[in-house]
């Protein structure tokens, strides 16, 4: 395996953004983060600027008021990105699918990489999507 | 063979070489003591114990795409990553480490080396303003004010030092203490607290982690950096590390000196400068996890009411002293 690829592995950093979700997976996202189950262990960081991240961890139902904004984070991210959907909402509107102001999931915007289920997921699915994202990145 | 001896000496052992390897060790040290203050485990799984970890986020930064916005002053901004690590580096080239002299040693270093920290604060200030990114100039307008407020009493407690050894040469100031225990533990304990919380407003960690505040300016001046140049910046931050904890131990630690026998100094010093190192290092860790962010007049004002009087204190008592 050659380096660049080892450190992309070995250093997913993560940027959070909420389109709308009801806080449910906010906290499930931030608690795979904290003592417990500390997600720095695989050296990923929650980064603040788009700039820095490598992951967009998005959650909740993405609305039309959000879409300009969820783009205008995608686009400020430098290659290579990869973006992670948290949650049912996220990954086809969830309850809210069919609603006149939300899109049928995050994958009608923007690429996506990894889904994970659950409303909301546990931290312990959290990290196992991330897993997953990490193995289909080794195996690319 | 003189000039091939000191060639290498910059280059590699103690020099360039040498400074990042140990500054990407340090930061990883850091990043484990501070995770096991918040009962956490830290890195783990990047190399034995995550020992690796900065060198993989090094090399991923190097790799990732390098953006460069439409409104930055681009000469700058392209420029001021490079100046960053050159001025830190060149500091460390100043510390004594293999000798109780650095490679760059002359009368009057002191100056020098306290001015390269104001130095880099001051390309800090520009990266901000040259990233025409409101949150970048906000970051930068505190890194300014921030200066004025930690740079007078930090200057103070290393010049109280300079006094105590009636020298501005560093090399005069850790023989001095090497050969006494007196002075390396009485008169100067005072300018080390001091020395050590200013160093820690110098390196932006926690508790005056006030110009790249995450939860109010996204990441403050180092917001629009991406790729390359960013990795350059968090490289200058890990040898700043070093740097400032390599300077605290040669102005009040002793440097590396140390109980020696002779013939075997060329590996006991940098033993000493690491063990001492290591001390400062999990000093500002501690300080790291222990506080809270502080808000900008909080700081200014406690540095003018506290840490400025507390300064000169230590100039008094080291004029008593001598």
């Amino acid at each position: 395996m050659n380096l660049v690829k080892w450190a992309r592995l070995k250093s997913p950093w993560l940027l959070h953004f909420n389109t709308g979700a009801c806080n449910a997976c906010d906290i499930e996202v931030l608690a795979a983060l904290t003592p417990r189950y500390d997600l720095e262990r695989f050296g990923a960081l929650l980064k603040a600027s788009p700039r820095h991240a490598d992951v967009l961890v998005v959650t909740g139902p993405v609305t039309r008021q959000v879409k300009d904004r969820l783009l205008r984070v995608y686009n400020q991210m430098p290659d290579p990105k990869f973006v992670v959907a948290v949650g049912t909402c996220c990954i086809s509107g969830g309850v809210f699918n069919g609603c006149y102001n939300v899109y049928p999931g995050l994958d009608s915007i923007i690429p996506v990489d990894a889904y994970i289920f659950g409303c909301p997921p546990k931290p312990e699915a959290i990290i196992n999507g991330v897993v997953a994202l990490l193995k289909k990145l080794e195996a690319s | 063979m003189d000039f091939l001896l000191e060639l290498l000496q910059i280059l590699v052992f103690p020099g360039i070489l040498f400074a990042i390897g140990l500054a990407f060790v340090y930061e990883w040290l850091d990043r484990k003591i501070y995770a096991r203050l918040q009962n956490r485990v830290g890195p783990l799984y990047t190399g034995p114990s995550g020992i690796l970890q900065p060198f993989a986020d090094f090399i991923k930064l190097l790799a990732k795409e390098d953006v460069v916005p439409n409104e930055v002053d681009k000469p700058l901004f392209n420029a001021l990553p490079i100046f960053a690590l050159t001025l830190s580096l060149t500091g460390f080239l100043a510390l004594p480490i293999m000798d109780l002299r650095g490679v760059i040693s002359f009368n009057g270093d002191l100056i020098f080396l306290i001015a390269l920290m104001t130095l880099i604060c001051i390309v800090i200030m520009y990266s901000g303003i040259s990233s025409a990114n409101r949150f970048s100039t906000v970051g930068a307008e505190r890194a300014a004010l921030q200066l004025l407020g930690y740079e007078i009493p930090m200057m103070l407690s290393a010049i109280s030092i300079g006094i105590l050894a009636s020298s501005m040469w560093v090399y005069d100031i850790v023989s001095i203490q090497a050969n006494s225990l007196w002075f390396l533990i009485g008169p100067g304990i005072l300018g080390f607290a001091i020395f050590v919380l200013c160093g820690q407003a110098e390196l932006e960690r926690i508790p005056f982690d006030i110009p790249e505040a995450e939860t109010e300016i996204v990441a403050g001046w180092l917001t629009e950096f991406s790729g390359r140049k960013l990795a350059l910046f968090r490289l200058t931050k890990d040898v700043e590390l070093l740097y400032l904890s390599g300077l605290a131990v040669a102005l009040f630690l002793g440097g590396p000196s140390g109980p020696v026998i002779p013939g075997l100094e060329f590996i006991l010093y940098p033993l000493y400068f690491l063990l001492k190192t290591l001390f400062v290092l999990f000093l500002l860790t501690t300080l790291r996890a222990l506080f809270a962010r502080l808000r900008i007049d909080q700081m200014v004002n406690f540095s003018w009411k506290y840490l400025v009087p507390l300064a000169i204190l230590q100039v008094l008592i080291v004029r008593v002293v001598v």
